[in-house]
């Protein structure tokens, strides 16, 4: 896969075929995602009580939805119910609480407010028939109806099937349909997926009192007496069934039952945990240090983290290939065509170039398959036109199933924030203009690079995220350099390690894009025996330009527990990694950039050998006109550039209103953060050397690459690139600076020519 | 906030005037802003539009502010060659649905044909305590929140 931009003012989209064994024509076949986070055990005879009492905490997000909604219907709590047979705790089509045993329906009649902790229950005596159902609203205003348990009597028994147990669904039927085989556990289709929060759900075979209901909201309690019953009394651990205990196991993709038989819980497409829960006391904010308080899990009917879909081609990639970008071409003989990319990476030791472009995977899978243009209108706010939506997000739109990005909410309005990449993503897609840019990003756009450096006759590695994240500084040491993908903005600590260790020791640095080292990425531990890098989270917390934002107490990262938002309030700047940090964005048009007095500084002048200082760098390209645009980067020694970094071009005073300067970079509500005011509203291109021969150069602009396939590549975006790539990628050291370069630098302590006229 | 400009006053058409010299300036770019480009197609130099319109510039803003209920978008039919108007449901799991059969075979002119539409669909309180509704206090606007 060479060039992914379809612009007419471009070289167009270019492809080039590689023989291969799996080339060839396959028999096509539907398969289907079931989306949506549920829990299940599977069927047990424990479960097949005479009488019982279901109960746990809910925060419902949607209990009633509209008619056209895409699934729209009564959603599941705690359930032993398939097709009129079982018992369980639902919400009702209508939005009230609803117990079900066999064909019969108790309800409370009552709606139930969305994003508020109730606690509801059920009870059912065999012997007497009797029913009570519970609906009892945590905090109660004023105008308030009480809502009084519900009483009644019905005369069944009830039936039971091999149905599992489902939290947060319902099974709808168990069958042998094909369709059905990429469904958890395989051939049971579970429907009425709940979106909301559901804490300490418990399951017994009596009918309980009102005051034993209480008393259960314990749970299992191993440690509570000498004997080392389960119960909370000794009575009710005679009669547990099952206590699931979310606090328990928050990094895993199970739902541990603390109670006598052990019934934990498979959590299917990866439920959102490490959030509050319906005890959280606003006290600790990292699940690790309050467990208890974290016994929440949030379940979406659009989560998913594995299509489980089966493969029909596979290729064994010849051991004398080159590293490159890839792509997948599927086409029907009806004229339809899609594309899966993919990298083959060399293996350390057996590197193949001097060269390594690090594909920003992570960030891909960020923005993989992105709603905001469809979800939020307000989208429109931060591009400054109306949203232009592509074949793929209107496929998007209406099968949620395929989950969405990291960017968007969830269908239930809550942010999300894990994304796996065993689904089918359609954002990362060569033909693809995101509605941010009118023109490509991220994948799309990082080919504009691979165009470039194909064009040039470079030869070079490709590795990724993931690659640099696993194998740390062994992934990085045996190239002279490493060059960035456009916006390589959600980053992993360890891949920053790696990073700042290869600069430390000589390594050279191109960084051709902005926005990176922002936010704080971790791959969730529970996925690491399916591969690597398979699940990636993040939260969004106090700052940071976001689309959505986390609730207090939940900004600590389920997977591996540590804290999320951006890196730059983790106390690493992201000043620090490649000299810049991004300050602004804007994502109308984009302009160019004019040389300043650094860039005569013998240390970096040999970087614009055929470019004059008058000439404006960059007044063209396939992404907004200019090759300084979307969002830029700028120097601030105070922010962590290293202090003897040098601004050696700048698009200051060119960008519009619609870009504007990032929440994190001022404190009160103010006026004039736009680019027709603000002096911190632009791009800087920068250099600084590292230790032991090492050096960074970045370009600080997302709309960079776009620039370099214009006129092919004969351009000085191109010239300027081209002059730092031939230096940094020579062996040896870079040549030193010259020695009067070697001095003393403050932060912001330096000498201002506004003081120096004053002496 | 200023009214939105009634139909046949000159204020209006001078809008429309603008927005018109702004979209045919843009042919061409791969992004889009209502400004002028000096040279069409060429985003070196730019001036007028936004930065030079105040009224312009605010009623854009509202319209863009908006809620995504019935919001009006752009669906790119053909890759790179055809697009059309389409209305966001506002409903998870509802795509937008075309307003009209018209193809627009350029992705800026669009923009001007949404433009015009806006204006006719915005009451000319709009944001105003006359405008008031219940969705102002259940954040049904469109502005993005953290």
């Amino acid at each position: 896969m060479i060039h992914g931009d379809t612009n007419p003012r471009g070289p167009g989209f270019i492809e080039k075929p590689v023989a291969a064994d799996a080339n060839g024509t396959y028999q096509g076949r539907k398969q289907i995602i079931h989306g949506g986070s549920y829990g299940y055990v599977e069927d047990r005879p424990q479960f097949h009580v005479e009488s019982f009492t279901l109960q746990c905490h809910i925060w419902p997000t949607t209990p009633k939805t509209h008619p056209r909604y895409w699934k729209h219907g009564a959603q599941g709590l705690l359930t032993k119910w398939m097709d009129g047979k079982g018992y369980g705790l639902f919400i009702n089509e209508e939005g009230f609480v609803e117990l079900r045993i066999n064909e019969h329906r108790i309800t409370t009649g009552v709606p139930i407010r969305d994003h508020a902790w109730h606690f509801v229950a059920a009870s059912f005596d065999a012997q007497t028939g009797e029913v009570v159902l519970y609906h009892e609203p945590q905090i109660v205003y004023a105008l308030d109806p009480v809502i009084e348990p519900v009483r009644t009597t019905i005369k069944t028994q009830i039936v039971h099937t091999e149905a599992p147990v489902a939290l947060a669904a319902y099974v709808e039927t168990i069958g042998e349909d094909p369709l059905g085989k990429s469904s958890l556990p395989a051939g049971v289709w579970f429907t009425g997926k709940y979106n909301g929060k559901i804490d300490s759900p418990r399951i017994v075979k009596k009918a309980l009192s009102r005051f034993e209901i209480e008393q259960m909201k314990g749970g299992a309690q191993p440690g509570l007496t000498e004997r080392r019953n389960s119960g909370p009394t000794g009575e009710l651990s005679a009669l547990i069934v099952a206590a699931w205990d979310f606090w328990d196991g928050i990094s895993t993709i199970v739902a541990k039952d603390n109670g006598p038989y052990r019934l934990d819980a498979t959590l299917v497409n990866c439920p959102t945990r490490a959030l509050t829960g319906y005890n959280w006391a606003g006290e600790n904010f990292d699940w690790k240090y309050a467990k208890k308080e974290y016994g929440a899990i949030h379940f979406h009917d659009d989560d998913v983290d594995d299509a489980r879909w089966e493969a029909d081609v596979e290729w064994m990639v010849p051991e004398q290939i080159k590293s490159r970008s890839y792509a997948l071409k599927l086409t029907t003989a009806d004229g339809d065509e899609d594309y899966i990319p993919f990298w083959i990476v060399p293996k350390i030791g057996k590197e193949q170039s001097k060269i390594a472009v690090m594909i920003p995977t992570i960030s891909y899978m960020a923005y993989a398959n992105e709603h905001v243009a469809c979800n939020a209108g307000g989208a429109e706010l931060f591009v400054y036109r109306v949203p232009i939506m592509q074949h793929q997000n209107m496929f998007l739109a209406e099968h949620r199933e395929y989950g969405g990005s990291i960017y968007d909410t969830h269908t239930d309005g809550s942010g999300i924030c894990l994304s796996s990449r065993l689904r089918p993503i359609l954002s990362i897609r060569p033909k693809y203009d995101h509605f941010l840019a009118q023109a490509p990003w991220q994948y799309p756009a990082d080919l504009h690079l691979i165009y470039w450096l194909e064009t040039m006759g470079y030869e070079y590695d490709v590795i990724t995220d993931e690659d640099v994240t696993y194998d740390g500084l062994a992934r990085l040491e045996n190239y002279n350099v490493i060059i960035t993908g456009s916006h390589p903005e959600h980053n992993s600590g360890a891949q920053l390690d790696a990073l700042h260790n290869y600069t430390q020791r000589g390594g050279r640095l191109m960084y051709m894009g902005a926005d990176a080292w922002y936010w704080v990425h971790s791959y969730h531990p529970a996925y690491d025996t399916v591969g690597r890098g398979v699940v990636t989270e993040m939260r969004r917390c106090e700052s940071g330009i976001r689309t959505w934002r986390a609730e207090p107490g939940e900004y600590y990262h389920q997977g591996t527990g540590e804290l999320g938002g951006m890196w730059r309030f983790r106390g690493r700047s992201l000043y620090s990694v490649a000299g810049v940090g991004m300050t602004n964005e804007g994502f109308d048009i984009s302009t160019y950039y004019s040389r300043t007095p650094d860039s005569l500084d013998p240390r970096v002048s040999w970087a614009f050998e055929g470019i004059s200082y008058e000439e404006p760098i960059g007044n063209f390209g396939l992404v907004g006109g200019g090759c300084a645009g979307l969002e830029l980067d700028i120097v601030d020694v105070t922010l962590g550039s290293p202090p003897h970094t040098l601004a050696v071009a700048t698009s200051a005073g060119r960008h519009t209103e619609a870009y504007l300067l990032v929440m994190e970079d001022f404190g009160f509500n103010q006026q004039g953060l736009d680019g027709t005011v603000h002096p911190r509203v632009r791009g800087d291109v920068a250099f600084h050397e590292t230790p032991n021969g090492g050096g960074c150069f970045a370009f600080s602009s997302i709309a960079f690459c776009g620039s370099l396939p214009w006129n092919e590549g004969r351009n000085n975006v191109s010239t300027l690139v081209k002059n730092v790539l031939d230096r940094f990628s020579a062996d040896g050291p870079l040549p030193p600076a010259p020695a009067e370069a070697i001095k003393h630098r403050g932060r912001a302590d330096y000498e201002s020519p506004a003081l120096a006229a004053t002496a | 906030m200023i009214p939105i400009p009634k139909k046949g006053t000159p204020e209006r058409e001078a809008m429309i005037r603008e927005h018109r010299e702004c979209v045919d300036s843009m042919k061409g770019v791969a992004g889009f802003s209502v400004l002028k480009c000096q040279d069409a197609g060429d985003t070196t130099v730019v001036t007028g539009g936004v930065h030079e319109n105040p009224d312009l510039r605010r009623v854009l803003l509202r319209m863009r502010g908006e809620s995504p209920k019935g919001k009006l978008v752009v669906i790119c039919t053909k890759v790179d060659a055809e697009w059309r108007i389409g209305r966001l449901s506002g409903i998870r799991g509802v795509p937008p649905e075309f307003v009209d059969d018209k193809v627009y075979t350029c992705e800026q002119e669009i923009q001007h044909a949404i433009f015009l539409r806006r204006l006719d669909e915005l009451p000319e309180t709009a944001g105003m305590p006359e405008h008031f509704q219940e969705g102002w206090k259940h954040r049904d606007d469109n502005w993005p929140v953290t």
